[in-house]
């Protein structure tokens, strides 16, 4: 069959219309092409060509789209009041897979919206052709609203501003500064994927009253967890009940095996009732590195423009974090040892004790959690040295060759897990502290006694 | 089979309308109505307009059959009433009236939604020349309220 598009219309320039704010509306017939007219919850642009509608019930609609394979399909645009019309093909549904994840999460935000989160489950994602595309034609349409920012321009300047960067730390607040600044994006969390723990740590936020860093949740957790597990943008227009859709998640993560949820012992930012929420993957060479999630208490804050600038930046941020490697030492500049060196000659006040539970290497001073993982490892190391001989700086190169540390294979986790362990330890005022010493080093700073207790397992 | 009182209170409390057809080659087809009222004779009329329904009009004159979609925004209440000898007819200044009150009652129901009744308009101020007319008797009415029972059948009195 002919496709048939709207000389000033393309699938790609309506995608806004599939936001969801006006439900989309489609009509199938039956063998003997008696009508029937329903709403559906969710459409999702998939390509030039294509559009997935939510299938969530064996209904009307199912039973006359298997028989005819056709539908018809109207979306209204959120903001001029302007309308298309779609004539449909059925191909297939996908039950699994990077469209039906996108599905699945903004189906959640949607039935939360309007309380029927019990009721509603994505069964699957039906895949159509587009088989022609018009203008609803006799409406009084309404200018487009102004864009927020130019997005292109100022996401432009962004990725010069990234480019310019010559360290992680520099690089991750010009992202985050840059959100604010440039885009307005003013509510940001940028989450670190750990591929051996199946969990998700904060490494920085933006706007909230909370920092967060070094607060874990599990892989599957919330739009964030579902973008880092596909590797896809997720997009939720509408208020959402952030709870109700984590539980959700839970039950899947569950489902697939993964490790019992952790009981964040950091206390999560975020909004408490956000409207809209982004969450975009940090890709590079074919990995997921991580996500930055956005937030907005306003509805309908997040387009598609802004799903596509943001996965340029996340990208850009991705490959350069992975990268960003000091160059490789320098030949050891060890300082002299310090025999006789009294272990907290400059440290005053009461002792702290710092405690490690070599399980998952998770490590507390005086009670209080600091972090764990490879982050945790580190910091056990360099204390104990520093109490062994006194040393406080250390080159990455030893870090990265210390069997004891277990880093996995990915190049850029040393750099990022000192970068958080460095503010986590910033955040909560510690009596250890860890800064830059030049290239490829760094010196921990310890402001009153330490003793550590290892605790098995 | 005549309509149940709680369709017919529908019918005027603020509902969003929408309107089904199919070719006899199979082409599905749907627009936005205006209004809808029972007519003294047990009819249901549908008001839309010429130019933006004008596929679905071209579809009910093929087969006389209709699905006239009405969704109450403040609760997603939401049903089917389908015909099968339906009949377009022009419409004009008769049915001003009745646009205008349904208009001013589902203005007021998006208005809640937050959307402004400028958009509103953009969907229903039509001259009187554009407003067309579709008349059928319901045969069979639908739930079409989100969720599992959409497409069920719902009960129509016998007259």
């Amino acid at each position: 069959m002919n496709r048939r598009m709207s000389d000033d219309l393309t699938l790609f320039g309506v995608r806004r219309m599939m936001e969801g704010v006006i439900p989309p509306t489609l009509c199938t017939a039956s063998l003997d092409r008696m009508p029937n007219v329903s709403y559906l919850s969710l459409a999702e642009y998939v390509d030039p060509l294509h559009i997935a509608l939510s299938f969530q019930f064996f209904n009307r609609s199912r039973e006359n789209v298997l028989a005819t394979k056709r539908a018809a399909l109207t979306l209204d645009d959120p903001y001029t009041g302007a309308g298309v019309i779609l004539q449909l093909e059925y191909l297939r549904t996908e039950t699994e897979g990077p469209v039906f994840e996108r599905l699945r999460a903004k189906l959640m935000g949607v039935a939360s919206h309007v309380g029927m989160d019990q009721v509603f489950h994505l069964r699957g994602a039906d895949i159509y052709r587009v088989l022609e595309l018009r203008r609803v034609p006799g409406r009084r349409e309404l200018p487009a609203a102004e864009p927020r920012v130019d997005l292109a321009t100022n996401s432009r300047l962004l990725s010069e501003r990234m480019a310019n960067c010559g360290e992680l730390a520099d690089l991750l607040d010009t992202l985050l500064d840059g959100l604010g600044e440039l885009l307005r994006i003013d509510n940001a969390m940028l989450w670190l994927f750990d591929s051996a723990q199946e969990v998700l740590t904060l490494l920085a936020s933006r706007g909230y009253e909370v920092g967060g860093v070094g607060a874990e949740i599990s892989t599957g957790d919330g739009i964030v967890g579902t973008a880092v597990r596909e590797g896809v943008a997720i997009r939720v227009g509408h208020m959402m009940n952030m709870a109700r859709y984590a539980r959700a998640a839970r039950d899947r993560a569950d489902a697939l095996g993964f490790e019992p949820v952790l009981k964040s012992e950091i206390p999560l930012p975020g909004l408490k009732e956000p409207r809209s929420q982004l969450a975009v993957p940090l890709r590079a060479r074919g990995r997921v590195l991580g996500a930055l999630l956005v937030e907005s208490k306003h509805d309908q804050h997040f387009g598609y423009d802004d799903e596509d600038a943001l996965m340029l930046l996340c990208g850009q941020f991705a490959v350069a974090m992975s990268l960003m490697q000091p160059p490789e030492p320098e030949p050891p500049a060890r300082e002299p040892p310090k025999a006789a060196v009294p272990q907290h000659a400059d440290a005053a006040g009461p002792t702290v004790q710092l405690r490690r539970y070599s399980r998952d290497n998770s490590v507390f001073l005086d009670d209080v959690y600091l972090i764990r993982g490879v982050a945790g490892a580190i910091l056990w190391k360099l204390t104990a040295e520093f109490l062994r001989s006194g040393r406080r700086e250390f080159s990455n190169r030893e870090l990265r060759l210390a069997p004891e540390l277990r880093l996995p294979d990915v190049q850029d986790n040393l750099e990022v897990r000192l970068l958080l362990l460095q503010r986590r330890l910033a955040e909560q005022n510690s009596a250890i502290q860890l800064e830059k010493a030049g290239r490829g080093r760094i010196r921990l700073n310890v402001t009153r006694p330490i003793v550590m207790q290892n605790e098995s397992p | 089979m005549a309509l149940t009182q709680d369709i017919i209170d529908l019918l005027g409390a603020g509902v969003a309308h929408q309107v089904g057809g199919c070719t006899w080659d199979g082409r599905p087809s749907l627009c936005r109505g205006l209004a809808a009222q029972l007519e003294p004779d047990g009819r249901l009329v549908v008001i839309l307009s010429a130019e933006s329904g004008f596929e679905v009009i071209n579809a009910v004159r093929d087969t006389g059959r209709i699905a006239l979609n009405l969704t109450l925004p403040e609760n997603y209440k939401s049903i089917s009433l389908l015909g099968r000898d339906a009949i377009v007819s022009h419409g004009g200044a008769a049915f001003r009236e009745l646009v205008h009150d349904r208009y001013l009652k589902f203005r007021a129901q998006l208005d809640v939604h937050g959307i402004p009744p400028a958009y509103t308009e953009a969907w229903h101020v039509r001259p009187d020349d554009d407003l067309m007319a579709i008349r059928f008797t319901p045969f069979s009415a639908r739930n079409q309220t989100p969720g599992p029972d959409a497409g069920s059948a719902l009960a129509l009195t016998t007259r």
